[in-house]
């Protein structure tokens, strides 16, 4: 009985001390990163130029949907990094998140615009739908299911770390 | 004297309108608050409230590092409230409702962790561990 005592003793701090080296060690995590994979939500919203009704058969494909407004800080920084994707070719919708159409448009006008089509949700019902907390966030997007997830500004680390093993893995774009 | 009656009558009635109009503001400004008070999220009856009231403590805001829904006025807590109380008027289910936040939000949405397949070890262990603490505490008084 003491022998299972004293190991004990021993045996606790060890598992603490393996708890927190597998999780400070953890060199893959990136918080703000998830993978589930869902549909993308059933939805009819304007575009921003209001033109027309965008629905789920608009969005077909495989694309990354970048969740952004004029009022957000970290969507002006994380901005050349989408023109630069752009200009890679790649495809991008924005979800205009709960934001005036005219600063909306006025901001594209003075930074430029990365998006080939973007969707107006003033109340955020699409965002809430999926799953968004605010802005800016990036979903990476194949045949109409949403395969990464990722919360904050995309940058070259995040991109090559979180997004391009997916892309490379599914063989999108 | 009797123009001082007259007058006098006027000035009573005079009186007496001022005292009935401002106990009529008064009244006014008792019961205002209860003219303009309605429920935030529309909710229709009691029994509809108290499930918003619980449902809204047992889920955690999406935004905050930890804090419930009801303690965030955070833009998306804001938004998941309404879409909570819309739910509760379209007639979901508690169960439902919890399905539909922790779909979009994540399982660390509840602070009640379900019990499910991944998650009877963290609900049974402390018994377990209870269990083998006593074992061993008999164990031992016998030897």
């Amino acid at each position: 009985m003491k022998f299972l005592f004293k190991s004990t003793v021993l045996l606790l701090p060890l598992a603490f001390i393996t708890m927190f080296y597998i999780l400070l060690t953890d060199e893959d995590a990136y918080p703000g990163s998830d993978y589930k994979i869902f549909d993308i939500p059933k939805f009819q919203l304007e575009n921003l130029e209001n033109t027309k009704l965008i629905d789920n058969d608009e969005i077909k494909g495989s694309f990354i949907l970048n969740v952004w407004a004029s009022w957000c800080i970290t969507c002006r920084v994380e901005h050349p990094f989408l023109m630069n994707l752009k200009n890679q070719g790649i495809k991008i919708i924005g979800l205009n998140y709960k934001d005036e159409r005219s600063d909306a448009i006025q901001w594209l006008d003075k930074y430029g615009n990365p998006y080939e089509i973007i969707v107006h949700d003033l109340k955020g019902s699409l965002a809430l739908d999926l799953g968004v907390t605010g802005a800016p966030e990036t979903f990476l997007v194949s045949n109409g299911k949403v395969v990464a997830h990722y919360q904050g500004e995309v940058n070259d680390a995040i991109w090559s770390n979180v997004f391009l093993p997916i892309i490379k893995e599914k063989g999108i774009f | 004297m009797m123009l001082y009656g007259v007058m006098y009558s006027c000035q009573s009635l005079k009186k007496r309108e001022y005292f009935k109009m401002k106990m009529f503001y008064i009244f006014l400004i008792l019961i205002s608050v209860n003219i303009s008070s309605d429920s935030l999220y529309g909710l229709e009856n009691e029994l509809n409230e108290t499930r918003f009231n619980n449902l809204i403590k047992d889920i955690r805001c999406p935004k905050c590092t930890s804090g419930s829904l009801s303690s965030s006025n955070a833009p998306i807590s804001e938004d998941l409230k309404l879409k909570i109380a819309s739910m509760i008027q379209e007639g979901k289910t508690d169960q439902e409702i919890k399905d539909y936040v922790t779909s979009r939000f994540g399982k660390e949405s509840l602070y009640e962790p379900e019990f499910n397949n991944s998650t009877y070890i963290l609900w049974l262990a402390p018994f377990v561990v209870l269990f083998l603490a006593l074992f061993i505490f008999v164990s031992r008084k016998k030897t």
